[in-house]
């Protein structure tokens, strides 16, 4: 009995021990920047350089500014309907892909990720050569006898979100088919046996346990979506102000350290309370711990 | 997939091994540049190596910031000599990372072009050394513009809608405004910055793109038919299609140097003196600006760039120095206010 | 499991096809002779002959690549053994602490950049691979922890209790049950990893050293003359190197057949 006691705690530590390095590395390298985050953004400006060590609040007052609260509402906007757009596209993807047999499997998982190792920037010229006035699309769509003169795409809006999704895509995709990927799909079987439609059959069976990767997939999606403001710039012409670009326009061009650093919380805050408020609606309160 | 790990990573080993050959000989010591990537060409990089022994580490910022941000962090040590633009030389030197230079060390420091020197940001020439100089112009496409474009002003006509590309810095954005209004690039007065906010508003509709990066590319293909562009790109734009027309705005010409600079415990300062003084040479001066695409400011260099290069690397002789113009640091207000209007006017044109 | 329709595999043939797209077109402008991407000025060789000249380009690659596997693999494992654990134990704040592993995707980069470059800096840690590795490790650990998390959740228990029960030790039944069963999500996050790791710039130049060019610090650093044509070429090569592999892989992974077979029986 006393043995069993002793193996199970020695169990547990290890248990514990396996945390361990994620703890250690999440306080030093995350907890860490946090910290300096917040402590940031309540100093007060240097005239021209760095940052002096007196309290202030002037920094979130200047959030108040329509200017810049206008700059939050474009980028969730926008987070949002990439987000949609991805869930939409990847979602039967990572499905799909979790009924491939083993070969295919790992070929399609390559295949999905050979394009995202080429830099970024690089992919992103790739859409410009298609969306640029009497490129690519335009051309297809003309000889589709579709439009009859070039559409001027590129620096529009659409041309952000498209490549938004681009980017965003292969996190969804993944999240998706690792927990897709161990779904049995006997059960799903079975419940069509049952007289389920294919319909209700999916979202009694395949969604509700399909569900964790569906959430990760939009925290992995969701979150980064507000800090992609280089694909504004380059496809949207940097007429999309994203909140990654002006806290990134403080640090280079105004040189407002403090203010940077009230945004950047103010941004973690309104991600944080967004997904936990995406976790209760969508009812995964069995999911205990996920997210 | 084991098998394809295994694979990968002998992959890796060999090609460790084989870069492990590579590796830097230390035959003369290094000099460790600091700089923007492409700024010298190769051959530049290579001759020095050649006629001193000294191997060249170049490593690259993206931001002039994130350059004064490790310097900073590295107490003025770690780099031998670093080129960036002039504002930030002013606050490197305030923050005393910057030594004074012994320019009787530089044979070639006559050849420096006098316009560029004595500036805000170096006013004694006791810091610095030039290299290139950008001035802000308009590029249109006489085709396809029906109006015929003299200065900042004719941006705002109405003709011009959807069709005019600018730079994405904001003191260059929000000028153009001021320059309008008539005021300086560096008032500090923030009623007159936004009443330049107000006027901007107005440009809005004929923006289609704001972006640094080659936005020449997008002049050439149509996309926009006039553009407010950096030197280098300018160069670029006319060099691809020379029915483009050049413009030194009416209301005055902003311009910006890129300056050398050692820092206050650059480990190899004897070196970085060595290779200021070698690219100071006129002929490879000529070939470095060939290759930057930037205002030339060696003045003994301007008559060894060749032909097709002289008119885009030299000032035109009949400019009126005196309207010339430099953005200087201002205050955190006026910046704010910048910062402000600025975002506002991105805002506006997305609308 | 019967295939009632290629529907599913048409659809997964298309989205596939149509994220090549933009590489397709970034090979065929490798050909380019036009400095301008906006103009075809015919074919040419010619960035391809730059790109072999400039040697620091294969030397910032070569950085590039040895970073993007160490920091992933470093990922895997922090993230693997932490996703694990914390599906084992309960303590108090046991889901503050997961959320708050996840944040570094959440804070903007240039912070997280300047952050890591002060905190190095205190420590006395001096700039380079080592400090390259730490930074992007830690921005690649939340994708490794969220795949392989979103999988061990509601994964049946009873194989690894079932194993434990037959008198395999933790570590064995760790190894021999629960990492294969998770290796899908690991190999994923990975891949993501090496991904984000291959593509970060701003990050980068805070925490590198004087010699430690990366591949993407060295391109997006040409602000002040325009990124040339040269990258197309190396995106290009690149491209063609990572087929060339897996295909040797796949050729390589055809000899042990009867293994394969099995499996393909087994697994659903």
């Amino acid at each position: 009995m006393a043995k069993e006691t002793s193996l199970k705690r020695r169990q547990a530590r290890g248990d514990f021990l396996t945390t361990l390095p994620l703890i250690l590395f999440t306080v030093m390298f995350v907890v860490g920047p946090l910290v300096y985050v917040v402590v940031l953004s309540f100093l007060t400006r240097a005239e021209t350089w760095g940052t002096v060590p007196e309290f202030t609040l002037k920094n979130y007052a200047d959030i108040a500014q329509p200017v810049y609260l206008g700059t939050f509402w474009q980028s969730l906007r926008l987070a949002f309907l990439s987000t949609l757009l991805v869930i939409a596209i990847g979602y039967p993807f990572g499905y799909f892909m979790a009924k491939l047999g083993p070969k295919w499997k790992r070929r399609t998982t390559l295949l999905l990720m050979i394009p995202f190792w080429t830099s970024s920037l690089i992919r992103l010229y790739g859409w410009i050569i298609i969306f640029r006035a009497g490129g690519v699309f335009d051309s297809l769509l003309m000889a589709l006898h579709i439009t009859s003169e070039p559409l001027k795409l590129l620096y529009t809006y659409p041309a952000v979100v498209v490549g938004m999704v681009y980017a965003l895509l292969p996190f969804m995709i993944f999240a998706v088919y690792s927990s897709a990927e161990k779904l049995d799909f006997s059960l799903v079987e079975a419940a069509r046996d049952l007289g389920a439609s294919p319909m209700k059959a999916f979202f009694t069976v395949s969604l509700k346990l399909t569900l964790p990767g569906l959430l990760s997939g939009v925290v992995l999606t969701f979150v980064p979506s507000m800090g992609l403001f280089f694909i504004a710039d380059i496809l949207g012409g940097n007429k999309v102000v994203l909140v990654g670009n002006l806290i990134q326009d403080q640090l280079m061009k105004a040189h407002n350290w403090p203010f940077a650093a009230a945004l950047s919380v103010v941004l973690l805050v309104l991600t944080t309370v967004i997904i936990w408020l995406y976790r209760k609606l969508s009812g995964v309160k069995d999911l205990e711990g996920l997210v | 997939m084991k098998k394809m790990f295994a694979l990968v990573l002998s992959a890796l080993l060999l090609v460790t091994a084989f870069a492990g050959c590579s590796g830097s000989s230390q035959k003369n010591g290094e000099l460790v540049l600091f700089t923007w990537e492409g700024m010298f060409p190769q051959e530049v990089l290579d001759g020095f190596t050649e006629e001193t022994g000294i191997e060249v580490t170049y490593s690259n910022f993206d931001y002039d910031e994130t350059m004064l941000a490790k310097l900073e962090t590295a107490k003025g040590g770690d780099y031998d000599l670093i080129i960036a633009d002039d504002y930030i030389i002013e606050t490197a030197i305030q923050e005393g990372l910057v030594q004074e230079l012994d320019t009787g060390k530089l044979e070639n420091y006559g050849c420096i072009n006098p316009v560029y020197q004595g500036q805000f940001y170096d006013p004694e020439d006791k810091y610095t050394v030039p290299y290139g100089a950008g001035v802000q112009t308009i590029v249109y496409n006489p085709q396809a513009v029906d109006i015929e474009i003299k200065g900042y002003a004719d941006l705002w006509d109405p003709s011009l809608e959807d069709d005019v590309g600018v730079i994405g810095s904001y003191r260059v954005v929000n000028g153009m405004a001021l320059k309008v209004l008539g005021e300086s690039y560096n008032t500090e007065d923030i009623a007159a910055i936004e009443a330049a906010g107000e006027k901007l508003l107005e440009l809005a509709p004929n923006i289609r793109l704001i972006k640094d990066d080659n936005t020449q590319d997008d002049l050439i293909s149509g996309e926009v038919n006039a553009a407010v562009l950096y030197t280098s790109q300018v160069t670029m734009a006319k060099m691809a299609n020379p029915d483009l027309k050049v413009v030194f705005p009416e209301e005055g010409i902003g311009f910006g140097i890129m300056a050398q600079f050692i820092p206050s415990n650059a480990p190899h300062a004897e070196n970085a003196y060595k290779f200021m003084d070698y690219i100071l040479r006129p002929e490879i001066s000529a070939q470095c600006f060939e290759y930057l695409g930037y205002y030339c400011t060696n003045k003994d260099a301007e008559e060894m760039i060749s032909e097709e290069y002289r008119d885009f690397l030299t000032l035109p002789a009949d400019i009126d120095t005196s309207s010339m113009e430099m953005i200087e640091n201002i205050g955190a207000d006026a910046v704010a206010a910048h910062d402000k209007v600025f975002n506002e006017f991105r805002t506006a044109c997305g609308q | 499991m019967k295939n009632r329709t290629k529907l599913p595999n048409l659809y997964l043939g298309v989205v596939l096809a149509l994220m090549y797209v933009p590489i397709l077109l970034v090979i065929l402008y490798s050909f380019n002779e036009s400095k301008i991407s906006s103009v075809w000025g015919g074919f040419s060789l010619k960035w391809y002959g730059e790109l072999f000249r400039d040697r620091e380009m294969f030397q910032a690659l070569w950085n590039s690549i040895v970073l993007g596997v160490l920091s992933s693999l470093c990922a895997a494992v922090i993230g693997t053994l932490g996703a694990y654990g914390m599906s084992k134990v309960k303590f108090p704040l046991k889901g503050a602490v997961e959320y708050v592993s996840t944040l570094p995707i959440m804070i903007p980069e240039i912070i997280l950049g300047m952050v890591f470059m002060a905190f190095f800096a205190l420590i006395g840690l001096p700039f380079g691979m080592t400090t390259l590795v730490i930074a992007h490790t830690s921005f690649s650990i939340p994708y490794v922890f969220m795949l392989v998390k979103a999988r061990l959740v509601g994964m049946d228990k009873s194989l690894p209790e079932a194993a434990q029960d037959l008198g395999a030790s933790p570590v064995r039944v760790f190894l021999d049950v629960t990492l294969p069963l998770v290796f899908p999500a690991i190999l994923s996050g990975m891949l993501l990893a090496f991904a984000m790791s291959m593509d970060d710039v701003i990050i980068s130049v805070f925490v590198t050293g004087v010699d430690t060019n990366t591949l993407p610090v060295k391109v997006y650093t040409q602000l002040k003359t325009g990124v040339t044509p040269e990258i197309n070429a190396l995106c290009t090569l690149l491209f063609a190197a990572t087929l060339l592999l897996c295909g040797v892989a796949a050729l390589l992974g055809r000899a042990p057949k009867k293994q394969e077979s099995e499996k393909d029986v087994t697994e659903p």
